[in-house]
């Protein structure tokens, strides 16, 4: 009458390798800082790790979809830097629906460029990524934008504030996880965003628009994008203009730690949260244990491997598997 | 990855536009920045070296911007050879790969300015003389204004130190780093700095950094940051977690570190001025074309700048 059986924890293992190796890093780092665990550590990681993470709901759906997004960075620059410039300007509430329209529509012009021309997604978001840099430069002038009456507005709320003792952007990252992973896993749209990255030609035999699926993910994506920066303009009240510059790939990294294929048709929602909070735990915890800053760059590249073959090394049910 | 070619072409422009009308005898004078635009410092050099170029009858200025792309500063000090400028003034994209470029124009008879950040010593045989802040001065000055407080406030004896230094492997963040930790030893020997992390010139960065600091350590009394800017992403950690009475230090008041003052949140930090510095390149290339003796580091004055004594100075306007 054992609930498991050996094939069962297999199989749960099998699923789930990526959480089990962000659970052995976790016991790692616990025992070298025992603070590591301390509650408001813990919170404060998922905190800084929400702005990343709400970013890779989105790119997650568009990597299922079978594309690349390498702008979200640079996006994520100009959500910020516009809604902090239009604040001052018209205020908040008329700026953060501004911010979210001009964001998307990047958003929908690279969806079209991917789903109706049948551009390379790779060419077309490496182009906007200094495209839209550029952009976030013309609108800001280069100079760094700041809020001017930071007490007098209420528009620190999507960073700073906590709702029962849960800081909001977690909330924000949670509850769109949460959504998203609905969205993705039990609506048709979800089964279609599969089918379209997992075999194009059998999606099309199916019905299923494929340029309309991968448009739409790519303004899901910019969504995304855009409460990023709002989370990230609320938090800081004032940014440089190359304040998201990088992060694409952060990313991408946390989608594919998460175990969703770079060749479309595999991932979930789920994974892709883990990924997030492997990526935020180890740059804490390497902060934590004082490592020297320079070895942390190759520390990081190294547990992001031993994860990433963790998990596929559970996959497969064995350690040494050379291409045969 | 940099893709800032539209910076450039904007910033050519901009130049032709200043140049305006060339008298006979006028000194021509190359500048190629680093890269305008990526930030404010940056940007308001450029407009302050183009208003004192422009004040100037007898200079015809040619302002040209690198985009933070190395092949492309080496292709504009040979273009500013070409056009047989009389000076080159670069702000170097990096510290060792312009060099070459740099002992072309040496070669070629053009006298060369470093502005703002020096060339790597290999090329200092052909580089006239550097103009900018003295960073080892400004770590130094950075830890006085600390010493002097936590003697102020009693605690020159216990203080602990945490640090966010800038981009690894950047000059400056070097400098500074090096300056502060040499000098708070000599005026303040007890005081300890626990652990030095790089903010990466990044207010988000540097908050995270801060967290983990918080957490890390349960007395932290003052923290010294490469720059304003950082600075302040720290004082947000430090307010986000309740830890109050903490002494921030920062160095290039920013704006943001200038009103963090005002507010009395942030202790001080270090005046330097973008037009200080556009304007102290352009003197040391018209003195280097007058013959005037000019020193190989010719530094402009970055004075400390305290809660105490911020009345004395504008706010930043970057």
């Amino acid at each position: 009458m054992t609930a498991l059986t050996r094939q069962d924890i297999g199989r749960l293992l099998a699923r789930q390798g990526i959480l089990f190796a962000f659970v052995a890093f976790m016991v790692a780092f616990t025992l070298a800082n025992g603070r590591f665990l301390a509650p408001d550590n813990v919170m404060g990681v998922i905190r800084s790790s929400a702005i990343l993470g709400v970013m890779a709901l989105g790119v997650t759906f568009v990597v299922i979809s079978g594309n690349l997004d390498l702008s979200v960075g640079s996006m994520m620059s100009f959500s910020t830097i516009v809604v902090l410039d239009l604040h001052d300007k018209i205020g908040p509430a008329l700026a953060i629906p501004a911010m979210f329209a001009l964001t998307m529509c990047l958003g929908a012009l690279i969806g079209f460029l991917v789903g109706y021309l049948r551009l390379n997604s790779l060419i077309v978001t490496l182009g906007m990524l200094s495209a839209i840099y550029g952009l976030t430069l013309t609108w800001s002038g280069g100079k760094n934008m700041d809020i001017a009456d930071k007490a007098g507005t209420w528009f620190g709320v999507f960073g700073q504030s906590s709702v029962l003792g849960v800081p909001v952007p977690i909330l924000m990252f949670g509850g769109l996880a949460v959504v998203l992973a609905f969205m993705l896993a039990k609506t048709p749209f979800g089964r279609k965003v599969y089918a379209v990255g997992g075999n194009g030609v059998a999606a099309t035999f199916s019905g299923i628009p494929r340029a309309r699926i991968v448009f739409l993910c790519y303004v899901l994506s910019s969504f995304c994008v855009a409460t990023a920066g709002l989370m990230q303009a609320s938090r800081s009240m004032g940014s440089q203009n190359t304040v998201g510059q990088g992060l694409e790939l952060s990313v991408l990294a946390a989608v594919i730690l998460g175990g969703a294929s770079l060749m479309g048709g595999s991932g979930t929602i789920f994974k892709t949260v883990i990924g997030v909070l492997i990526l935020g735990f180890i740059q804490n915890g390497l902060l934590l244990v004082g490592l020297q800053f320079y070895v942390q760059y190759v520390v990081t590249w190294v547990i992001i491997i031993l994860a990433v073959w963790l998990d596929i090394a559970v996959k497969r049910g064995r350690l040494w598997s050379p291409i045969a | 990855m940099k893709f800032r070619t539209l910076l450039t072409t904007t910033a050519a422009v901009a130049a032709m536009s200043a140049a305006g009308a060339v008298s006979a005898e006028a000194m021509k004078i190359g500048i190629t920045q680093n890269n305008v635009g990526v930030d404010s410092y940056q940007t308001t050099y450029e407009k302050a070296f183009i208003a004192a170029a422009e004040a100037n009858a007898d200079i015809d200025a040619i302002v040209l911007d690198a985009g933070g792309d190395v092949a492309r500063q080496i292709a504009q000090v040979e273009d500013l050879i070409q056009q047989e400028v009389d000076a080159i003034i670069i702000w170097p994209t990096n510290g060792e790969a312009v060099i070459p470029a740099v002992r072309k124009a040496h070669s070629a008879g053009i006298p060369v300015i470093v502005t703002n950040s020096n060339i790597a010593e290999a090329g200092f045989d052909f580089v006239r003389s550097f103009s900018g802040p003295d960073n080892i001065t400004q770590g130094a000055r950075s830890a006085e204004i600390m010493c002097e407080k936590f003697t102020q406030m009693g605690i020159a004896d216990t203080a602990q130190v945490v640090q966010i230094s800038g981009q690894p492997g950047y000059t400056t963040a070097i400098e500074r780093q090096k300056g502060f930790d040499d000098r708070l030893p000599e005026v303040c020997p007890n005081v300890t700095v626990v652990e030095t992390q790089p903010g990466d010139w990044n207010r988000e960065k540097s908050q995270k950094v801060m967290e983990a600091f918080l957490v890390k350590y349960d007395k932290i009394d003052g923290v010294y940051s490469g720059d304003d800017n950082m600075g302040v992403g720290a004082l947000n950690a430090a307010k986000a977690a309740g830890r109050d009475g903490i002494i921030f230090v920062g160095a290039t008041n920013f704006a943001v570190g200038y009103e963090a003052m005002a507010a009395g949140d942030y202790w001080g930090s270090i005046y330097q001025s973008p037009v200080d510095d556009a304007e102290a390149a352009l003197k040391t290339a018209i003195d280097v074309l007058n013959g005037v003796d000019v020193p190989f580091l010719n530094y402009f004055d970055t004075p400390k700048i305290t809660q105490d004594n911020m009345g004395d100075y504008t706010k930043p306007v970057f």
